[in-house]
């Protein structure tokens, strides 16, 4: 049997994990059609300026390995199966960071033939492959400053509090 | 190795140089552009910067007898377009950028609208404070044909030309 199609992963089991990692994220990076914008800031966030091994997040070269995997661009239909298969290669919890505009909402290009247009339309297609994905956090920005990068990750552990929330006002 | 030892009183010299971001204030210049903010009170919701907006992150949603102009932060590219293009100077640029979310639709800020009802046929057709503005502003309009939507208005208009036939 597929270890990755156990989805007998509760939340219990989500937060134990996460506990364990807070510590020390390994992540790893894929660009799914994007301008390169927001893998340069990633790119930034890993040097020694804003140096995030003080935090134990480390890149890594396999999904094999990865805790986290950090989502550019607006998920191309040519990109789309090298997508689920690396992330059928993460072991659980599956974690996602969908970094900028494009990772988050498609972008310019949320109804392009060419593209799927955001990580949240995967979703349905990515559960009935079996790839279940444990949490997702959204981190908007075109591109995605590092220090959003970083406060995104941060959120995601459990760190800081959402500071963004849905408002209705009226006029 | 004398190639690494001479490296060593250069990094001396500059010292570290890594920002401790979370505890420490982020490096936001003058002319860094975050999310906007849109101001209830002066907004008219004319929808001119739904029509600039290249990835249409603002759009005029109509929602029974209210119109709701939606902010949706995760496709904005911070262009500032629209900040420029607001007849009102209603948006203004915000320096936020921490708006990391696990929830999409906690990205979403709405402004509510009223919408006018016609007189005649009871149809909704433009923004309360919109029809205002302009009735404020053009002096030439009667107001029996002020509150009336764009069709009945074309045939109130023609049967006064025509004198009723």
């Amino acid at each position: 049997m597929d270890i990755t199609t156990i989805s007998s992963f509760s939340k219990e089991d989500l937060e134990k994990a996460l506990k364990r990692i807070k510590r020390s994220i390994w992540v790893y990076h894929i660009n799914t059609g994007g301008c390169n914008g927001c893998d340069i800031e990633i790119l930034d966030v890993l040097t020694p300026w804003f140096d995030v091994e003080r935090f134990g997040i480390k890149l890594v070269a396999s999904p094999r390995h990865a805790d986290l995997a950090l989502v550019t661009g607006p998920i191309t239909i040519k990109t789309l199966p090298r997508v689920v298969k690396a992330l059928r290669a993460m072991p659980r919890p599956r974690l996602v960071l969908a970094i900028g505009s494009c990772a988050v909402g498609g972008n310019i290009w949320f109804e392009s033939y060419s593209t799927i247009g955001g990580f949240y339309k995967i979703l349905d297609k990515l559960h009935e492959l079996g790839v279940e994905i444990d949490k997702i956090v959204y981190v908007p920005g075109c591109p995605a400053r590092p220090e959003a990068i970083i406060y995104g990750v941060a959120l995601l552990l459990g760190l800081v509090k959402q500071k963004v929330h849905y408002v209705r006002k009226k006029a | 190795m004398v190639k690494f030892v001479k490296i060593i009183p250069i990094a001396l010299k500059v010292g570290t140089v890594t920002r401790k971001y979370p505890f420490e204030r982020p490096l936001i210049t003058e002319s860094f552009r975050g999310a906007i903010e849109v101001d209830p009170v002066k907004c008219t919701g004319c929808g001119a910067c739904t029509r600039i907006c290249p990835p249409k992150a603002l759009s005029l949603i109509r929602e029974g007898e209210t119109l709701i102009l939606r902010y949706f932060v995760g496709k904005c590219i911070f262009c500032g377009m629209c900040a420029d293009i607001c007849p009102e100077k209603a948006i203004a640029i915000t320096k936020e950028f921490e708006l990391a979310s696990e929830n999409l639709s906690e990205l979403n800020v709405d402004v509510e609208h009223e919408l006018k009802k016609c007189v005649k046929c009871g149809a909704t057709f433009v923004s309360t404070k919109l029809l205002n503005k302009v009735r404020s502003q053009v002096e030439a309009l009667p107001d029996d044909i002020a509150e009336l939507c764009p069709n009945c208005r074309r045939l109130e208009i023609l049967k006064r030309f025509t004198g009723g036939r």
